[in-house]
């Protein structure tokens, strides 16, 4: 998470739409839609550029490693160039493109389930998915910065991590969690609880 | 009351999660990667798209020309056998034209061409040069073999098989047009 820390860029957040661009760019990427989804590849790439920033953010926390977030960004954006055609803006570009990144990163998840199944009988998720940069939880050495809860997130177990990225950090409602991930909201509220639960304890707040 | 409290785990968590970054650029190469995939499954796509569309156009010249042979000696054989002073003459004008179920269907099959073929020419330059040729050569395929099979049908309108050769026909330069609709994005 160091590397990727080290390209972190201004928070750019609007309270206006959700996609934390102004008025004036979105009158703009709406052309740029039009543009890619008549095959623009150019127009594609400032799209890319405009939303790769928080895609990547949320792909880094979501799969807690940069490799598989690399990965993720890629098949996001691949999947959104074939998929263009079919968006009809009835969600922001934001949210719609963070959905193919969860739904492409619960694909990944299924297949390495599969996997394991081969092996050992799975019951629980999170037993499976096993936090990509640690075994078990961290625990900072230093006082509680954003590395260190960018760390502590990473570690959290992956179902945890997934509810707690979506809701607290992106800002999504329970019910669109729970829509992005197939969670019932019980579900996500306990998880949400045992977030805030492992990550209070590990930053020692 | 003391109004300066210390802040509660809760809320010193909540705190720190605002401050996350919410944009982390990824590094350049990730685009580099994607551009790449998207143009080979680009290129693969078209090859594959103008593959079928030649292959639409094969099949029509290929099913029409073999239809038509088989429907023709059938007829010949029947006339042959049955009325052969009517083979030698001349067919009146009553007999040129098609059968009233076949002018019907053949003014519902060119409606929804000329509907289809305008909004082929209206997205034409978004397709490549090759695919458009592609296209027009499948196109003259199957009017050739619409219109063989219309005139061998004026001049045996009850025989089945050629009416269904002419039905037939139509149904395949319709999915011609169609598919290459659906190449061309829209405007």
């Amino acid at each position: 998470m160091a590397s990727a820390l080290s390209l972190v860029r201004p928070a750019q957040t609007s309270p206006s739409h959700p996609s934390g661009l102004a008025s004036g760019e979105l009158a703009g990427e709406d052309t740029l839609v039009d543009r890619a989804r008549r095959g623009d590849m150019d127009a594609f790439e400032r799209l890319y550029h405009l939303h790769a920033g928080r895609v990547h953010a949320l792909c880094l926390r979501l799969a807690g490693e940069p490799v598989e977030a690399r990965e993720l960004v890629q098949d996001t954006f691949i999947h959104a160039w074939e998929a263009l055609p079919r968006f009809r803006g009835e969600s922001s570009l934001t949210t719609w493109l963070h959905r193919i990144a969860v739904n492409a990163l619960l694909e990944r998840r299924r297949r390495d389930q599969r996997r394991t199944a081969r092996v050992s009988l799975v019951e629980d998720e999170d037993d499976v998915e096993r936090a990509p940069s640690a075994g078990g939880f961290v625990a900072p050495t230093d006082v509680a910065t954003a590395i260190d809860l960018e760390r502590a997130i990473a570690a959290l177990p992956p179902g945890v991590r997934r509810a707690f990225v979506l809701h607290e950090v992106e800002g999504y409602t329970h019910e669109e969690v729970a829509g992005m991930t197939g969670l019932a909201t019980g579900t996500l509220r306990a998880q949400l609880h045992r977030a805030r639960q492992l990550l209070i304890r590990a930053l020692s707040l | 009351m003391n109004e300066h409290t210390a802040p509660t785990p809760d809320e010193r968590l909540d705190a720190l999660t605002a401050e996350l970054p919410r944009e982390i650029a990824p590094p350049p190469e990730v685009w580099t990667a994607i551009r790449a995939e998207l143009t080979t499954r680009s290129t693969n796509a078209r090859r594959w798209d103008r593959w079928r569309l030649a292959a639409a156009g094969l099949l029509i010249a290929a099913s029409s020309s073999l239809l038509t042979v088989v429907a023709l000696r059938t007829r010949d054989h029947a006339r042959t056998v049955a009325v052969a002073p009517a083979a030698s003459r001349a067919a009146t004008p009553a007999e040129r034209e098609l059968p009233a179920r076949l002018v019907s269907a053949e003014q519902g099959y060119l409606r929804s061409t000329e509907a289809l073929r305008r909004k082929l020419d209206e997205r034409r330059d978004s397709l490549a040069p090759s695919t458009v040729a592609t296209v027009e050569r499948s196109l003259r395929i199957a009017d050739s073999a619409i219109a063989e099979a219309r005139t061998a049908l004026e001049h045996d309108p009850s025989n089945a098989v050629l009416a269904a050769l002419f039905t037939s026909n139509y149904e395949r330069k319709l999915d011609v047009l169609r598919r290459a609709t659906e190449l061309a994005p829209r405007t």
